[in-house]
């Protein structure tokens, strides 16, 4: 790994920064750049799955590669006109639920992998996925939702994402406290998980796979 | 089986790390009670006879203790009892049980926005915080008063009658909240992990404060529910909801020195302390170990949500009781045979030699199944004696 993605793993945010502006000024590609901050912040991600790093860190990590990306932006705009995004994922806690943090982590951590996240909020009617879908054609539905009260909740949003002819296009993963202890199937979604940085990678595999 | 033991002798038991008739169990029931018994919200906060009326209907799922919903006189009082409550919580709840209504849940928005103001001001700065849900200022000020002041003699008259009726101990008489599970409400979660990693001296700075301020607010909530009279109302429940994923550093610098100074000071003023620590604390079981240092033997007992019990046992069993943990999902989703199964591995793992509370994971989901969680008080009868 560079310095940079060392520093990004040492969740040193001022080393990163310096680094990057080191970079910029010395005019390396933008996108390189991007990529080696990614790579630091999956080696983060490698370690939690390993359990050697915690959530905590992992959010860390990803508010550091943020304030990266920042500095970096205006480059990469210029250089590909939008072309880094991996795929459009619609999130929403559903309805009769408020609760923001876990799906506010999962939002960050995607947006740091690469993904255009539009987020519907908290408390989110099975009306406004479907139309979000419609609106915003997304390849990805995320559902959040903590309480067990949610997770037939969630059963009915993907019911009225089906009955509006909508559930062939996106592939629905559904996450929070509990959800991850729910076979999937039971609510008809194609994942379910508590655990969000395997909610990342299994919509990384799904949108590769569409590639 | 026959039991030759009270309810709480059977607890103290446990808490002393002693062997009982039998293992003692208790599903910590809060908002099924009420809905299993029609009650709405509304009744359940505000109305406590009918809340006691509907636990005593509701005895064959409490086991050897019951909740007396301290976390209602939180929700009512004014000046910021376990502060949360009124600061972040959804307030349109209270007509309807849910789906119409809601419990209680809470809004992550960043309430506290300058750590020194509070610092200054104190909690008036979140209380009265424009971003705080506003049907928390429609009620007025005479109401908020007789909340904070008079209706807790009420309702600790309600439930010392309800104790000396059905001889069934409380869980607790008094309630604090951790700094950060504080913090993780009044900034974030986001916004809680960037202060602990660029500006700690003011994490530390206002836990200092909060702690003191809880851990008194929570000794006198238990003086008024009948600490030293009522079996249980001696109990403080110390909770800790947050943050989830908290590094051994983290743990180390900004959640333990805190917790056990409150620990420390509830103990030392005669109180028993009821950790009720969520999210998977097993990476800090080492440091957990130190719970006790100092401190006399059957004071503490740590009631876990999703900590391995089986490791909880093999590096805190000589020195705390443990309470826990049927999985949430389970009592919703499971059957009785899929809950009296993980109860009696519970019980294999935890409950050799006593100090062990059999119970759910957290509170029990208003939405459980009943005869899932009778199936927990029963397994506690079929696989518990000692």
């Amino acid at each position: 790994m560079g310095k940079l993605s060392d520093s990004i793993f040492a969740l040193n945010k001022e080393l990163v920064l310096d680094a990057v502006r080191e970079g910029l000024n010395a005019g390396r590609d933008a996108l390189d750049l991007i990529e080696e901050c990614r790579a630091g912040l999956q080696k983060v991600g490698d370690e939690f799955e390993r359990g050697n790093m915690f959530l905590m860190e992992l959010l860390r990590s990803a508010q550091i590669f943020k304030e990266a990306a920042k500095l970096i932006a205006p480059k990469t705009k210029e250089k590909c006109q939008g072309k880094l995004v991996k795929g459009r994922v619609l999130l929403g806690t559903v309805s009769g639920d408020v609760h923001d943090l876990g799906k506010g982590i999962v939002s960050t951590l995607l947006e740091c992998a690469g993904f255009e996240i539009i987020d519907l909020g908290v408390d989110v009617s099975q009306n406004d996925f479907v139309e979000g879908i419609r609106n915003h054609g997304p390849q990805v539905v995320g559902m959040s939702g903590l309480l067990t009260t949610s997770i037939p909740v969630m059963g009915k949003t993907v019911q009225a994402i089906e009955e509006a002819g909508l559930r062939e296009k996106v592939k629905v993963i559904a996450g929070g406290g509990v959800v991850g202890e729910v076979d999937a199937s039971k609510i008809k979604a194609d994942f379910t998980t508590s655990n969000a940085n395997e909610g990342i990678r299994v919509i990384e595999r799904w949108l590769a796979e569409r590639a | 089986m026959s039991e030759t033991m009270t309810r709480y002798e059977r607890l103290l038991a446990a808490w002393e790390l002693r062997e009982a008739d039998r293992v003692p169990v208790a599903p910590i029931n809060c908002y099924i009670i009420p809905y299993l018994e029609g009650l709405s919200i509304r009744e359940m906060f505000l109305e406590p006879e009918k809340l006691a009326r509907a636990t005593a209907s509701c005895l064959d799922i409490c086991g050897d203790e019951v909740d007396p919903n301290i976390t209602t006189l939180d929700h009512l009082s004014l000046f910021g009892k376990s502060g949360w409550d009124q600061a972040t919580l959804d307030w349109r709840i209270w007509d309807d049980f849910p789906p119409k209504g809601n419990i209680p849940s809470f809004y992550e928005k960043t309430i506290l926005e300058d750590y020194d103001d509070v610092m200054n001001r104190g909690f008036s700065t979140i209380l009265f915080n424009r971003r705080i849900f506003k049907d928390v200022f429609r009620r007025s000020l005479s109401d908020f008063l007789y909340y904070e002041f008079e209706y807790p003699k009420i309702y600790s008259d309600v439930w010392r009658k309800f104790v000396e009726a059905y001889e069934i101990p409380l869980l607790m008489g008094g309630r604090a909240c951790h700094p950060l599970d504080l913090l993780q409400y009044y900034r974030g979660i986001n916004q809680l992990t960037e202060d602990i990693f660029e500006r700690p001296e003011k994490v530390h700075e206002i836990s200092e404060l909060m702690i003191e301020y809880e851990s008194v607010r929570a000794m006198e909530q238990a003086m008024i529910m009948g600490a030293g009279e009522v079996p249980g109302a001696e109990i403080i429940f110390f909770v800790n909801g947050g943050p989830p994923g908290m590094s051994p550093r983290i743990f180390d610098e900004f959640f333990w020195p805190y917790a056990k100074r409150a620990i420390d000071n509830f103990v030392k003023r005669g109180f028993r302390v009821r950790c009720h620590w969520d999210n998977d604390l097993t990476p800090h079981l080492k440091t957990m170990k130190h719970i006790t240092d100092g401190l006399p033997k059957g004071k503490i007992l740590l009631d876990l949500e999703k900590t391995d019990m089986k490791k909880a046992k093999e590096i805190l069993g000589d020195r705390v009781c443990l309470l826990g943990n049927v999985p949430s999902a389970m009592l919703v989703y499971g059957t009785p045979e899929d809950v009296e199964k993980h109860c009696r591995k519970l019980i294999e793992d935890c409950a050799e030699g006593g100090g062990f509370v059999l119970s759910t994971e957290c509170e029990t989901p208003w939405d459980s199944k009943r005869e899932n969680v009778r199936a927990i008080v029963e397994a506690a009868e079929k696989y518990g004696a000692y």
